[in-house]
């Protein structure tokens, strides 16, 4: 038994709550059924007005977090950056809308934000006063696809080790840490008429080791793009781009900073494991290096349900929870 | 991806004011997973019959109580389309469409905060006007 702790991220029902099966209240009903101590919100998804939502929603929220005992860890927040068509917005614009998201998270009793991959790094260090006061962490996503060594990343990363403050982190998405490509996604792709000589050409870079994320971004090698019939064949390398395969050790040097975990899954198999993910030898890691912060389940296989079968997310949450658990 | 999410079934029906048949409209969701304001969503494209119709007779509610042209919603940060709710797509066509099936394209653009170019949703269907 260690110190780390499971939440839910409510992007795992979003199909559950746009088609109705499950209100906010719902959703953390659920959670405390199964036994998960915190949970994460997108306010932008379950909250309407945000960031200035109304204080009956505040109150509704905070009723439904009082009544199922269920922990606000993380609140996903995102800055659009690209609200008019003719301009990004200046700093300013952008500083403003981050201060009113974390007078908003506050209000709601989260603990930390969560700033999405590519938010800019230059109104951090003016917002810090406002987080520290309100006592709220800006944490930046490290997803896949857009990690580490990603520039913009980096430049966020680059004023957290400047500042050195409690208010400012990472959280990171195990999708980073891909042994195989997803195969929910393969088989939604093929669906829809992928080739298949680009799923083995793909598979077989990750059973090398590497992953596609230089190749997904590039021109493509020669041998790939002979393959390349359709749109939906380039699509899929793209996403493919998606998967990272890093070894745990890129976190060693983070790992002080790092405040919370995105649990991805997009499969859980018969065996009870995540196909893509091997979560029992990161947990180990985790172990090892005394993390004492939440893995918050994050269910994206949802996406690629095939046509005309129905999303479970309820059945895929709780299963990789049990895993989780038995990590734990 | 989300292209499920963009037509809603049995939701095409021709639009009366005052007695007269001012248009038609249709029902849809966000293909996204978070609501955004209207300035974000970059564009709506709709086909009937394998006709595309006309951008400038397209108007978008986000409620169904208040209407935008295309051309309005690029400003329009005031009012969101939020995430699970029905907007209504509607099509100023007097008269509107002839009773019995018509095979809809329903196309929908947006602009993702993290992602560089603007992400589309479609979906065709075949729906009945009674």
């Amino acid at each position: 038994m260690s110190s780390i702790k499971r939440a839910v991220s409510l992007y795992s029902y979003q199909d559950e709550y746009v088609r109705g099966k499950l209100t906010l209240e719902g959703c953390l009903q659920e959670l405390a059924e199964i036994g998960v101590e915190g949970v994460e919100v997108i306010t932008d998804q379950m909250f309407h007005n945000t960031p200035e939502t109304d204080d009956a929603s505040i109150k509704n929220w905070k009723r439904i977090v009082e009544e199922t005992g269920i922990v606000p860890v993380c609140n996903d927040i995102f800055i659009n950056t690209n609200l008019y068509h003719n301009r990004m917005l200046t700093k300013k614009e952008n500083l403003d809308f981050l201060k009113k998201e974390l007078v908003q998270a506050s209000k709601l009793g989260f603990p930390m934000v969560r700033l999405v991959s590519a938010t800019p790094a230059d109104i951090i260090e003016e917002a810090l006063p406002l987080a520290e006061e309100l006592n709220v962490i800006m944490a930046l996503e490290v997803h896949a696809g857009m990690a580490l060594d990603n520039a913009l990343t980096k430049k966020f990363t680059d004023i957290m080790f400047k500042l050195d403050s409690p208010y400012l982190g990472l959280v990171v998405d195990t999708g980073i840490f891909c042994r195989r490509h997803p195969r929910v996604s393969t088989a939604f792709f093929l669906d829809q008429g992928l080739n298949p000589e680009i799923v083995k050409y793909i598979d077989d870079i990750f059973a090398s080791g590497d992953d596609p994320l230089e190749l997904s971004h590039n021109k493509l090698p020669e041998d790939l793009e002979k393959m390349v019939r359709s749109r939906i064949d380039r699509e899929y390398i793209l996403f493919a781009g998606g998967y990272e395969n890093k070894d745990f050790s890129v976190l060693d040097p983070y790992m002080p900073y790092v405040k919370h975990f995105h649990g991805k899954f997009w499969e859980m198999t018969e065996e009870g494991t995540e196909y893509s993910i091997p979560y029992k030898e990161l947990i180990e890691y985790l172990k090892e290096k005394g993390y004492d912060g939440y893995i918050a389940s994050e269910y994206e296989g949802g996406r690629f349900a095939l046509p005309g079968t129905e999303i479970d997310a309820v059945a895929q949450v709780r299963k990789q929870q049990d895993m989780l658990r038995s990590y734990i | 991806m989300f292209d499920n999410y963009v037509l809603t079934d049995n939701s095409l029906e021709n639009v009366k004011k005052d007695g007269e048949i001012t248009g038609y409209k249709m029902r849809t969701r966000i293909t996204y997973y978070r609501g955004i304001p209207l300035s974000m969503v970059h564009d709506i494209q709709v086909e009937v019959d394998g006709q595309e119709v006309p951008r400038e007779r397209i108007r978008f509610s986000p409620d169904g109580e208040i209407y935008f042209t295309l051309e309005e919603m690029k400003t329009v940060t005031s009012y969101k389309w939020e995430y699970g709710q029905e907007g209504i797509v509607y099509v100023e066509q007097p008269g509107g469409l002839a009773p019995g099936e018509h095979k809809i394209k329903l196309t929908q653009v947006s602009r993702v905060a993290y992602i560089p170019v603007p992400f589309s949703g479609t979906q065709t269907k075949t729906l009945t006007v009674n």
